[in-house]
């Protein structure tokens, strides 16, 4: 394991009595996707402005890329990119002096920023909407155009506040293929969503509730301990074949009158080759493979959880 | 003539629209729903949906050539519509300062709900949202799922024929959303019930659904007719490593989209461009690295991005 790009210790925030964040210890790998996930007032954006240097955390570290955020905030901004829930665009200006102007912050100009801008502005289909002002584009398409720019100086560490809250699912449909893309090309991504079933678009998944971390592992972790498992389902051709393959996959196998059916926690190694082999002896043979929902997941992860009244 | 006939559907709308001076919210909705249900009305940002609810709910002055609910003409005086609606507004509009009894009576006074009567619903009503034990707690210092709950039980309290939510789930966590929908699935046998929701999941818990997109209804139906309607087909490669599967699947021409989500990558093929399913499952399966791949019947989030595909919605 790498050392992490982001790390925090006893990370807390409170506002007068009422603690916001409490004593959180998270750790991002670098080039990964992290999903900080947690329902409205449950201390997300909170974390996410302290992570970005922008909130003085009451207690606790915390390093990005490197950097002392507590005591040196101002260094952390040359190395990453943030879209917030509320797209800071300039109204009065044309998306494309928008551009121009947050470039320059970055200090990036000429064909450096010609090369970089084109890239987003055609993956973000944003061709039409450059010479347009912000207030009179669909939010959308202001969207779009708000997670382009926090991408625009190519950050290492990407944070992203709810991007794909209110927008439709095509462009969230985008959005995830596109920070898919950009943590293949090794950018690390901390975003946060009230989508659940977005976790399966990550590596790994913290949620928080009340301030405190209440599940922390990649999503298939969760999914093997906050669920019944997978079940596979074949029906039709030979059954006794159906239930040979399923127990050779590792599968507790049970026989119901139209089918034969299989469940683990998780799918055990060799599951799916196995699975594969049986749909070619048995070309009749149809095999259905059912992931438990994230949305079932985390409905476990919460009523297990101690809650506070 | 007030009130709905034995004969005539519950919402009868024939080119709604609304106007806010040059800009148009609404751009001529037909929509018929003959029997209490749950109907969704899902679509992007901006697409109506708000507008769409408050006329429902009786709440704005809008134009048509016709526009009935329960019965009720909504270009008419609707006063006697309103107090069969409950409507619960995106922002949530309770009082903060009274707890979570008082705000119930306050609307039970409103509606002049006898003091008997008031109390049988508003106990069931706090048991059924597990309000009870704070039903002393000032409303301002609820969860937000435990205020979304009490907004819903608030609108639900005079038993309205007619239930609007404009958002009631957005961003509240999965297990009050889970709560708030089984009351939901309570109170369709009294009420028809029309929702707005961006949730996937709930989109499909609907009885039908209204998919519109800038002011427009641009489908309605089943979530099953829907996602029948898609000519689409889904796929899933499962196998190693997820993200770089989907980046092979995309290569393969006929393929319009694929996303890493676990340990498969989903894969979807336009009908129109698909060779078959036995061939796709025979490409899918010689990418490097996949060990199983399967085709998936069409789900919510598939229907809608084809839905959105067809219709304003730019491509990708």
């Amino acid at each position: 394991m790498s050392e992490p790009i982001i790390r925090t210790r006893g990370l807390s925030k409170r506002f007068g009595d009422f603690t916001a964040v409490d004593a959180l210890d998270l750790a991002v790998e670098p080039g990964t996707i992290f999903a900080f996930l947690g329902g409205n007032g449950s201390g997300k954006s909170t974390t996410i402005r302290m992570l970005i240097g922008i909130l003085e955390p009451t207690a606790g570290e915390i390093r990005v890329d490197g950097i002392d955020v507590v005591h040196t905030p101002r260094r952390v901004r040359d190395h990453i990119g943030y879209m917030g829930q509320k797209v800071s665009l300039y109204q009065g200006l044309s998306l494309r002096e928008n551009v121009e102007f947050y470039a320059g912050l970055f200090g990036l100009a000429g064909a450096a920023l010609e090369r970089r801008w084109g890239a987003l502005r055609e993956r973000f289909d944003l061709a039409a909407a450059e010479g347009r002002r912000p207030e009179d584009l669909p939010a959308a398409i202001r969207q779009r155009a708000g997670l382009a720019l926090s991408m625009l100086h190519e950050p290492r560490v990407l944070f992203l506040d709810e991007p794909t809250a209110g927008v439709d699912v095509r462009s969230r449909s985008l959005f995830w293929d596109v920070i898919q893309e950009e943590a293949a090309g090794g950018t690390t991504v901390f975003v946060t969503t009230h989508f659940v079933e977005e976790a399966d678009s990550c590596d790994w998944v913290a949620f928080i509730d009340a301030g405190k971390l209440i599940a922390d592992a990649p999503p298939e972790a969760l999914r093997e301990r906050f669920s019944d498992g997978y079940r596979v389902t074949v029906r039709g051709g030979d059954p006794r074949a159906a239930a040979a393959a399923l127990t050779a996959a590792g599968l507790a196998v049970e026989s119901a009158p139209d089918a034969v059916r299989g469940t683990a926690p998780g799918l055990p190694p060799g599951a799916l080759a196995e699975l594969e082999r049986l749909r070619a002896r048995q070309p009749d043979a149809h095999v259905e493979v059912q992931q438990p929902a994230m949305t079932d997941v985390f409905r476990r992860v919460l009523t297990d959880a101690p809650r506070p009244a | 003539m007030a009130g709905v006939g034995p004969a005539e559907p519950l919402i009868r709308l024939r080119g709604l629209t609304k106007r806010w001076g040059r800009r148009t919210a609404l751009a001529g909705i037909d929509l018929e729903v003959a029997a209490r249900a749950i109907v969704g009305v899902v679509g992007p940002d901006g697409a109506g949906k708000t507008t769409l609810l408050r006329a429902l709910a009786g709440l704005l002055e809008v134009e048509a050539t016709e526009a009935r609910v329960l019965g009720y003409d909504l270009r008419d005086d609707v006063t006697a519509l309103k107090a069969r609606v409950g409507y619960v507004p995106q922002v949530w509009s309770l009082h903060r300062n009274l707890s979570v009894e008082e705000n119930l009576r306050f609307t039970a006074r409103l509606h002049r709900l006898p003091e008997a009567e008031f109390r049988r619903r508003s106990d069931a009503l706090l048991e059924r949202t597990a309000l009870a034990p704070f039903r002393d707690r000032y409303a301002g210092a609820l969860s937000g799922g435990m205020k979304q709950k009490l907004a819903v039980a608030n609108a639900l309290l005079p038993a309205p024929e007619l239930l609007v939510l404009d958002e009631p789930t957005a961003g509240i966590d999965v297990v009050a959303r889970g709560e708030l929908w089984s009351l939901l699935a309570a109170a369709r046998a009294s009420a028809l019930i029309v929702i707005s929701t961006s949730y996937l999941d709930e989109a499909a818990g609907c009885d039908t659904l209204v998919y519109l997109d800038e002011g427009r209804l641009v489908a309605s139906g089943t979530p099953d007719a829907l996602r029948a309607r898609v000519g689409l087909e889904c796929y899933r490669a499962w196998g190693g490593a997820a993200r770089d599967i989907a980046c092979a699947a995309r290569r393969l021409g006929y393929v319009s989209g694929a996303r890493a989500a676990g340990r498969y990558a989903r894969v979807d093929v336009p009908a129109a461009r698909s060779p078959g399913d036995r061939e796709v499952l025979h490409d899918l399966g010689a990418l490097p690295d996949v060990r199983f791949a399967e085709r998936i019947p069409v789900d919510m989030e598939a229907a809608l991005l084809a839905l959105s595909a067809g219709h304003g919605g730019r491509a990708a």
